[in-house]
């Protein structure tokens, strides 16, 4: 049976329970811990199933990228910052600048350069869930790993710069930007959800599956949720937006010296 | 010595004219990146949005009494002149995320246990009575919260027609109302 056939499954059959135990868990009387609640979640999916959600992307992350592409290469031949086919903590120190495509990468937009230049699919042939898996593939080798995003190159920097712009830039029809939750309301909720600052290791629990979606997510897909959840549409996949913020986050988690969550994580 | 530092402010002027040009232009590029419907958003910012984009969301003091009145001039007021309306439209105003979403920051009708805490608790909210000028400062706040706090996080649901006026008058029964169940016991 396929990987993509066995989380099938795995996620039909999970769906009931996971709905049922949401909610159980919005009647309750007192809001619970949403970091108890997903930690009991996720001992529920491994009891139940022996495996846990995340790491079926891992597994199907895993075999696409071992698969050849139209110009006869795996993704082995792509460099993801420490050297063709490295991975073990690769994910910590992006987003990075590389000089073969002239531009900062975070992890997803390599994959994606990467299975065009390396690989020779062309862009319309890329299908986003296979980024997503690659991706939570090559991120679980920096699982719990200490975050490195440290800009240095001129473009880095810049993107740095423009990360911290879009960071506090204030638009949409709720008058909303990142640092108005994320900084002056760090370590409050919004409805039930923590609400962390870059300082306060936001951004370390991704690629995640999210129990109460569903879905997994990767640090591209939880700026779009955010940007939509405010009212502004969310960006284009592999744009600079994505990079930039990325990149403004990660490099503010490393100065407070923050490491990654085992990846992929589980959360609500 | 004055040539040489009007020299230096020239050139810092020069430095701050050429550093902001091409990384406006750079961010534009990066927005218009995102696609058009992102960039037809984050690049029509009104002007108080860019002001509070520009100074981080703390206004310099000298501008902050211009930024108020301007606000301030934004609040439309319902045809019928009353400031209070139907609680029970209120609550539904008030609790939808396409409208007033207020749950995500405040707590509200007690029973309601998944309510954020980034704003104050309206719990009780009544308790300030009905008079002409809490009902107009709850009315105004709604209606365009910057007209009170510049750059606030609670935003200007009225001036962006997430509610209507009458609906924000709705919005001030739920809390005021003494049935409404944000102030039953």
């Amino acid at each position: 049976m396929s990987v993509r056939k066995k989380r099938l499954i795995l996620l039909a059959g999970v769906a009931f329970g996971a709905l049922a135990g949401l909610a159980a868990y919005t009647q309750q009387s007192k809001p619970l811990d949403p970091f108890e609640e997903a930690m009991r979640q996720r001992q529920m999916y491994l009891e139940t199933f022996g495996v846990l959600p995340g790491d079926l992307f891992v597994e199907e992350g895993k075999e696409l990228f071992y698969r050849k592409g139209p110009s006869g290469k795996t993704l082995e031949e792509c460099d993801f910052g420490k050297g063709k086919g490295v991975l073990e903590g690769a994910y910590a120190l992006l987003p990075k600048y590389f000089p073969d495509t002239g531009r900062v990468e975070d992890l997803e937009t390599r994959v994606y350069t990467c299975m065009q230049r390396v690989q020779g699919f062309k862009p319309e042939e890329i299908k986003r869930d296979e980024v997503r898996a690659i991706t939570t593939y090559i991120a679980s080798f920096s699982s719990k790993a200490k975050i490195q995003v440290v800009p240095k190159h001129p473009q880095e920097l810049a993107m740095y710069n423009l990360g911290r712009e879009l960071w506090y830039t204030r638009a949409g029809a709720r008058d909303m930007s990142c640092a108005v939750c994320h900084d002056q309301h760090a370590g409050q909720r919004v409805r039930l959800s923590p609400v962390r600052s870059p300082r306060q290791g936001l951004g370390n629990e991704w690629p995640a599956y999210r129990f109460e979606e569903d879905k997994l997510y990767t640090m591209e897909d939880r700026i779009d949720f955010c940007y939509e959840s405010i009212a502004i549409p969310k960006p284009e996949f592999y744009s600079d937006v994505h990079i930039a913020l990325t990149l403004y986050m990660l490099a503010e988690a490393t100065k407070a010296g923050h490491s990654f969550e085992e990846l992929p994580f589980f959360t609500r | 010595m004055r040539r040489k530092a009007v020299l230096a402010f020239g050139v810092l002027l020069l430095g701050l004219g050429l550093s902001q040009g091409p990384f406006r232009a750079r961010l534009e590029a990066a927005i218009q990146g995102g696609g058009p419907r992102f960039a037809q958003v984050m690049l029509s910012q009104d002007k108080a949005q860019a002001l509070c984009t520009q100074y981080r969301d703390r206004l310099p003091a000298d501008l902050v009494p211009k930024f108020l009145e301007e606000q301030k001039a934004l609040i439309k007021y319902p045809a019928s002149g009353k400031l209070m309306g139907d609680w029970r439209n209120g609550e539904k105003v008030f609790t939808d995320p396409k409208r007033g979403n207020c749950y995500a920051c405040h707590a509200g009708d007690p029973k309601e246990v998944a309510h954020g805490t980034m704003g104050p608790s309206l719990t009780g909210y009544g308790q300030r009575g009905q008079s002409e000028a809490v009902v107009r400062y709850t009315y105004e706040k709604i209606y365009n919260a910057w007209a009170f706090v510049p750059c606030s996080l609670m935003y200007r649901g009225g001036v962006h027609g997430l509610f209507t006026p009458e609906e924000t008058a709705d919005l001030v029964a739920f809390l005021l109302d003494p049935n409404s169940p944000i102030n039953r016991r």
